[in-house]
């Protein structure tokens, strides 16, 4: 646990100072518990979600470093993209299968951008509705299938 | 030696402000203690032995980790640290007349020659003691002749880099042992926490490297000493607590990967090419019991990746190596093995004809007269036979169950990472997601 407080109180500290272009830590929200932070994401200018703000809520178990966080999106407006579906659950690998201890917030926020940003149509994943009417609240407990890395 | 001088040895051989007790060898034949003052020099030392062993000062010469010591070293000068021994040779010195290979190989890191040669901290080798301390702990770097095991060697030419030091025959020099006609030295490592018999070494663990960049672990961010330097070329460093909880980590989840040649490892997290651990003793440093279990699972996909296969029989798990790839009926022969005979495509007891479909499951007990205890037993494990049977089907390329909780027909085994199609048990393909990709 301890090595969990040390490592989180660091990259708050870090991204406090020298945030990434478009990713904002809500201090307010996140000093109140460190296990759990709020991200505030914009759009990358030039891209579709040019404009638009995000909010990703990140949970971080004790084992963290060495496993993954719980990271979706939150708040009113959940982004539109093949990868993300309806209840904010991301589908992407660096957040289960491909995680490691070297990753952190700030990598996995650049990696969501990124992501967004490569984007070439707004659209849900095709098994949205099925998914988000069965899926486990935990996007971890949900076995992904990462079927395409281009979009 | 004095029964009053054994005493000494095994308790209070330690440095007390500016004395030393020195274990002192002569001739390779027996060995002393000497009380010295760390302002001594060498020839100081030489006239207390002297005088002991009633020859000249002149006539003996003192070698200490494969160097002749010089007449005006003073001891706090030399690396003797705790519980060391210095080999003290009578008569003249014999010639070296050897060439000696110079080549050294890139990929395992230079010796820290010069960081040896700070005063402090002087220790930068990390061994595992396993027999005393059963950790990580500061190790010390020795040399004997690789022919007569003594330790009156004399180096030609001091090692520059791990593989000198790691790979046999590559530094050359003299053995003062008399009648032994030894030339090449050998390295070894001694735990520098307690006194140790001759023969007693431990596996460096080069990796470990003490910080004295004051680089910060990759996992926790703090600044820790000492640290493993993973072999990518970045260097990518961690600390010893977080290198334990990661080699814990992984080994939950059974995610090491088993290289043909270095066995089954780790590489750097932060996925660099080539940085797989080279040296498998560093897991060591999972403790006795995760390292038990850490072996366990090496054998067992070292064996499957051979062509082996495992007895199924709860509790044996027994590994078996068929000389025959075709055969189908397999024995965990006795007495290493537990008796079962089973298949080798449905891991049930051996049949006749076709495996059944159903999971290739039911144990056919036909042919066998069970015991009432023992089918008490089987009543249970039948239960739990029949709740995988409904919720799992077995990967069609290494048959382990794989139960669907939820998501799409695409399937991917976690032990064969096989990509499968749980409606038409086969792998995946494109029509699987044209036609019921989840449906």
């Amino acid at each position: 646990m301890a090595s969990m407080e040390k490592r989180l109180q660091k990259e708050l500290q870090a991204l406090l100072r020298d945030p990434p272009l478009g990713v904002t830590v809500d201090s307010d929200k996140t000093s109140r518990s460190l296990s759990e932070w709020t991200v505030d994401l914009e759009g990358a200018p030039g891209t579709l979600y040019q404009g638009e703000k995000f909010q990703l809520a990140f949970k971080f178990g004790p084992r963290y470093p060495f496993e993954s966080p719980q990271v979706i999106f939150t708040g009113s407006n959940i982004p539109v993209h093949p990868h993300v579906y309806s209840n904010g659950h991301i589908c992407l690998s660096i957040l289960t299968d491909d995680w490691s201890p070297a990753l952190s917030v700030q990598s996995v926020c650049l990696s969501i951008v990124s992501m967004l940003s490569s984007c070439k149509e707004k659209k849900r994943p095709p098994d949205n509705s099925i998914y988000v009417k069965t899926c486990s609240k935990n996007p971890k407990n949900t076995k992904w299938w990462y079927h395409d890395d281009t979009v | 030696m004095s029964p009053e001088k054994i005493v000494i040895l095994g308790t209070i051989l330690i440095w007390r402000s500016m004395t030393a007790v020195i274990n002192i060898r002569f001739n390779s034949c027996h060995s002393h203690l000497l009380h010295v003052d760390s302002s001594w020099t060498i020839e100081k030392v030489k006239e207390q032995i002297a005088a002991e062993e009633g020859v000249s000062p002149n006539d003996i010469r003192i070698i200490f980790a494969g160097r002749e010591l010089q007449n005006s070293t003073a001891i706090r000068e030399i690396d003797l640290g705790l519980h060391s021994v210095l080999h003290v040779i009578q008569g003249r010195k014999r010639n070296l007349s050897l060439q000696v290979e110079t080549d050294c190989e890139r990929g395992q890191g230079e010796v820290p020659e010069t960081e040896k040669e700070q005063s402090t901290p002087l220790n930068h080798y990390y061994i595992f003691c396993k027999n005393e301390c059963k950790k990580v702990c500061a190790g010390k770097l020795r040399v004997r002749c690789s022919k007569c095991k003594q330790g009156s060697f004399r180096l030609e030419q001091e090692p520059s880099c791990w593989d000198d030091v790691l790979k046999p025959g590559r530094i050359m020099g003299v053995c003062e042992e008399k009648d032994c006609s030894g030339d090449t030295a050998e390295f070894f490592f001694k735990c520098a926490n307690h006194s140790s018999t001759e023969d007693e070494s431990s596996v460096v663990l080069y990796l470990i490297k003490a910080n004295t960049r004051n680089v910060e672990c990759i996992t926790c961010l703090a600044i820790c000493d000492p640290v493993l330097v993973f072999p990518c070329l970045e260097g990518h460093s961690m600390c010893l607590d977080c290198f334990r909880i990661y080699c814990q980590t992984k080994l939950n989840d059974r995610d090491f990967i088993q290289h043909p040649e270095l066995g089954y490892t780790l590489p750097c997290p932060a996925g660099c090419d080539n940085s797989l651990i080279n040296e498998v003793h560093h897991f060591r440093i999972l403790g006795d019991d995760q390292y038990d279990r850490y072996q366990r699972f090496s054998t067992e996909e070292c064996l499957l990746q051979m062509g082996g296969v495992l007895c199924p029989q709860p509790g044996c798990g027994a590994g078996l190596l068929p000389e025959d790839e075709q055969q189908r009926r397999i024995e965990c022969a006795t007495p290493q093995g537990c008796g079962f005979i089973f298949c080798r495509r449905c891991f049930q007891a051996f049949h006749q004809g076709d495996c059944d479909q159903r999971l290739m499951d039911t144990a056919s007990t036909t042919g066998y007269s069970v015991d009432p205890a023992r089918a008490e037993r089987a009543r249970w494990e039948r239960l739990s036979k029949d709740t995988i049977g409904k919720t799992t089907k077995p990967c069609p390329q290494c048959n382990v169950p794989v139960e669907k909780a939820g998501g799409c027909m695409h399937m991917q085994c976690t032990r064969c990472k096989l990509d499968w199609c749980w409606l038409c048990h086969s792998p995946w393909s494109r029509e699987c997601m044209g036609n019921h990709w989840f449906g």
